[in-house]
């Protein structure tokens, strides 16, 4: 007979049916105590797992588990200076003058393969990492590196251009080393459809052991990792195209993780089953009613609107933001103090905003001309009606819910709103050629607040992701010097007077930033999540035996 | 019927040429670049994505473009897919044997169950049997397939725990199907979508069924074989069935479109890992190369089948197979 059976087979007559014709199948019992299996309920199958040429939120899961950064920011998410960085495959480092950092690879460090991992390896990937024909999505934050030379085999040394607060931070946080002995000889431009990425070797705590195209990807503990032994043996992705799916599977108990329940709904679902446990983190990601300050598809004039800074701010005051994130996401979403997640240590609700008073917000609509002249319960000027269109994606429930809820609040002050829910596709092309009036946006941070926020919202943005084309040569000049500071106060500080800029000049509305929430199996124990990866500390994770169920006896 | 049967090749071949220029033209024209779409609402490096661009042939006229995908499938290439970095014959070739499997399976359904219940109600007819299974027919052919899916997902899979939640097999104990017990694994799988997708079909098939049977109980035949005392069952089966049988053929040509169209759906529910979730994701994610290799194999899947279903007829009806130079036009009629 079967030995390891999970329980709901046994509810099934047809599979002991066929078992019974088909003669019994005999699996080995595993007794160690790292056995264990964590099937998490993976949104989206990667299209490769090779870490330079993709940046999908499921290959980044896997991909923290295969493959070692020199080191990793630690759970404060202090992205300045060196000091809360944790060492992963360099064992030490230190600085050799004020552009030169000097890594040390830990000599116990192997590829999985036998080989073990150098510093060639490392020049090697920040070279990957850099070729235009590889393509990597983080080439843009490596442009202040010049050179990634080994020293000897185990030394390996960074070269910046300019001396700047995140320098250690850029070193290590978006390059994962890669084999350079099996990658030299695969062709740069054929590096995203190499066989590697679809059976990678790596030298992380888990073994890359199989991919079933549109099902799963396993992996198995290395238990002879050198930063010891990963808590659980055995891991698997199992994929799911619906989040709905993916929380009925995890209150079903057919899945151990869902890393992110979006909805308030969702939570509640889960709460529901008795052996998951949730775990609240920090969320990466914020969205925005984003104001186009230019007209709508001719980007040489002003918009007839959001052109004028004071009807923007008047736009602003007549949301009542901390309402609309409790009825639609509950305890679980912030109204953000500018344009960041929570994930970022410049958050600071302390930094000031445009209050919500409608009052105000009338009389400079009053001030600035727009009035119901004609008392059909909409403003107008020069016969112009005050009207405007809201773009969101047709895929996200909660931002066409949003949408309603700002249509009736603006209703409320006559102003007329209409919303568009398009095809994400084709809500990217509006907005990026500019054909658009709003649109209901959302971006996601990696622990750093200069990348994202230079890319969004300063004029080096426009023609990029700054949609809104806001151009504020204070909130650049603030933005910059932030990014260069000496300190971290004194960079919080900036970063602080930034914010209350582009507040005050309302190019968007900064609408909620969502917490996260984490439904995990209730046996898995010693359970860690760093907001910015959820994956990253999961070699820490463990099943005490006395808590295995038979999935975690299993032997593969 | 050989030349027929040529004609009708020949037809395939244009409409599956047709199908697939349509689709090519139109996910080219459709709003949303590749490099940009599937990266969220963040643009990438425009040097990133001017490399992908080139990498992929993507920065050519839609015309050299739509010229060098007919001389690659000329010979047998579908090419590179842009969002699951590998050829798209592998993707296909590791999704289609899914639909394949569930479309047949709810194909078992639909014509087994739909076939049995129509008869059962014909031979029972106006009496509370009929009524019965009449009303729940019509109302389960009312269901709209994705709300029918969530539904049996909700009831015996999350509530009464009896199915599994998705997905085609059991990813620890059965990562491949290399037993018997992962065979069972599989067959259980499949029982919630292949339901959701057969049962719909199967209301249908039983009202069609239904009044096949009653429209050849009305023929002279009938009558003259049960005036000849043929016994009940024989005139059944042998004179109303086999008559009956033709309109039920024909509907088998036009079901297998909308077992594909529908497996779309059920997939996704079900997290199955066939061809429509894969279609899906590359409309989505602007695959261009992906989205034309799926219409040119749903094309081809249902074109097959109205040719089998057609073939089907012929043999059936002796009326269309002794004409054979009319055989097209008796069938098409």
């Amino acid at each position: 007979m079967l030995s390891a059976m999970p329980r709901r087979y046994e509810l099934l007559p047809i599979v002991l049916a066929v078992v019974a014709l088909g003669g019994c199948e005999r699996r080995k019992l595993c007794n160690a105590p790292d056995c264990g299996t964590l099937v998490d309920a993976a949104i989206g199958e990667p299209g490769t797992l090779l870490p330079a040429s993709t940046e999908e939120i499921t290959a980044r899961d896997v991909e923290e588990q295969l493959f070692l950064k020199l080191a990793d920011v630690g759970m404060s998410m202090n992205t300045i200076g060196d000091e809360d960085f944790q060492p992963l495959l360099a064992q030490k480092w230190e600085w050799d003058g004020p552009l030169t950092l000097v890594f040390h690879i830990d000599p116990r460090a192997r590829w999985h393969d036998g080989q073990p991992v150098t510093a060639v390896d490392v020049a090697f990937t920040f070279d990957a990492y850099n070729d235009s024909t590889v393509a990597s999505p983080y080439r843009a934050q490596l442009k202040r590196i010049a050179s990634v030379t080994a020293r000897d085999s185990l030394a390996v040394v960074f070269r910046f251009r300019e001396r700047y607060p995140e320098m250690f931070y850029d070193a290590v946080y978006h390059m994962r080393v890669l084999p350079a002995h099996l990658l030299r000889s695969v062709p740069r431009d054929q590096w995203r459809t190499a066989a590697f990425g679809r059976q990678p070797v790596g030298d992380g705590p888990y073994r890359f052991v199989s991919w079933q195209a549109g099902q799963a990807i396993e992996l198995r503990a290395d238990t002879t990792f050198f930063l010891g032994r990963p808590g659980i043996r055995r891991l698997i992705w199992q994929f799911t195209p619906d989040l709905g799916v993916a929380v009925t599977q995890l209150v079903a108990d057919q899945v151990d993780v869902r890393e992110q329940l979006v909805t308030p709904a969702m939570i509640d679902r889960v709460r529901t089953a008795p052996q998951v446990k949730l775990y609240p983190y920090a969320g990466n990601t914020y969205s925005y009613l984003a104001f186009n300050l230019r007209a709508n598809g001719d980007t040489s004039k002003p918009h007839p609107i959001f052109g004028d800074r004071e009807v923007r701010r008047a736009l602003t005051m007549a949301v009542d933001r901390a309402s609309l994130v409790k009825s639609t996401l509950g305890d679980i979403g912030k109204v953000p103090p500018g344009p960041m997640s929570s994930l970022l240590w410049i958050w600071d609700p302390e930094i000031r905003q445009l209050p919500h008073d409608t009052a105000q917000a009338a009389r400079i609509l009053n001030a600035r001309g727009w009035r119901d002249h004609d008392g059909d319960g909409v403003r107008d000027r020069d016969g112009q009606p005050l009207a405007f269109r809201i773009l969101v994606p047709s895929t996200s429930v909660l931002r066409r819910q949003y949408a309603q809820l700002l249509q009736e609040q603006y209703r409320v002050i006559g102003i007329h709103v209409e919303i568009d829910a398009l095809e994400p596709g084709a809500l990217q092309q509006r907005i990026s050629s500019g054909r658009f009036d709003a649109a209901i946006l959302s971006r996601a941070n990696d622990p750093s607040p200069s990348s994202g926020i230079t890319q969004t919202w300063t004029s080096a943005g426009i023609g990029g992701s700054n949609y809104t084309r806001y151009s504020s040569p204070e909130f650049d000049r603030l933005v910059d010097r932030a990014i260069g500071a000496a300190s971290r106060n004194q960079a919080k500080q900036l970063w602080r007077a930034a914010m209350e800029t582009i507040n005050a000049d309302a190019p968007a509305i900064f609408l909620y930033s969502p917490g996260n929430m984490a439904g995990i199996h209730g046996r898995v124990d010693n359970v860690q999540i760093r907001p910015d990866s959820w994956a990253a500390l999961l070699r820490t994770w463990r099943i005490p035996p006395d808590r295995q169920i038979d999935r975690d006896r299993v032997e593969p | 019927m050989t030349a027929w049967l040529l004609r009708r090749l020949a037809a395939s071949v244009a409409i599956v040429f047709a199908v697939v220029t349509f689709v090519f033209i139109l996910i080219h024209l459709a709003p949303g670049d590749p490099c940009i779409v599937g990266t969220g609402e963040g643009i990438p490096d425009p040097e990133v994505c001017r490399s992908l661009v080139r990498q992929f042939g993507l920065d050519q006229p839609i015309l050299v473009q739509y010229w060098r995908y007919l001389a690659e499938l000329a010979h047998g290439n579908l090419g590179y897919s842009f969002a699951l970095h590998r050829p798209v014959r592998d993707a296909l070739a590791d999704t289609l044997p899914f639909t394949l499997q569930l479309a047949g399976a709810a194909l078992l359904i639909d014509f087994g169950l739909g076939l049995a219940l129509g008869i059962y109600q014909a031979l029972r007819l106006n009496r509370l049997p009929d009524v019965v299974l009449g009303n729940i027919t019509l109302f389960v052919y009312s269901l709209p397939t994705f709300w029918l899916g969530l539904i049996l997902l909700l009831l015996f899979g999350e509530t009464l725990r009896l199915f599994p939640v998705g997905g085609a097999g059991d990813p620890i104990l059965c990562p491949l199907v290399d037993s018997f017990y992962c065979l069972a694994d599989r067959l259980w799988h499949m029982v919630l979508p292949a339901a959701t997708l057969g049962l719909v079909g199967a209301a249908g098939t039983a009202r069609f069924q239904r009044a096949a049977m009653l429209e050849v109980a009305q023929q002279d035949f009938v009558r003259t074989a049960r005036a000849k005392g043929l016994p009940e069952r024989r005139v059944v089966l042998r004179h109303q069935l086999r008559n009956a049988l033709l309109s039920v053929i024909t509907r088998f040509g036009l079901t297998l479109p909308f077992l594909l169209t529908g497996a779309v759906l059920v997939e996704t529910i079900f997290a199955w890992p066939g061809m429509g979730r894969l279609t899906v994701d590359a409309i989505l994610r602007r695959d261009y190369a992906v989205v034309t290799a799926a219409a040119l194999i749903a094309s081809a899947l249902v074109v097959a089948g109205s040719l089998i279903a057609d073939m089907l007829l012929g043999f059936a009806d002796p009326r269309i197979r002794v004409r054979d130079d009319a055989f097209v036009d008796v069938v098409t009629a």
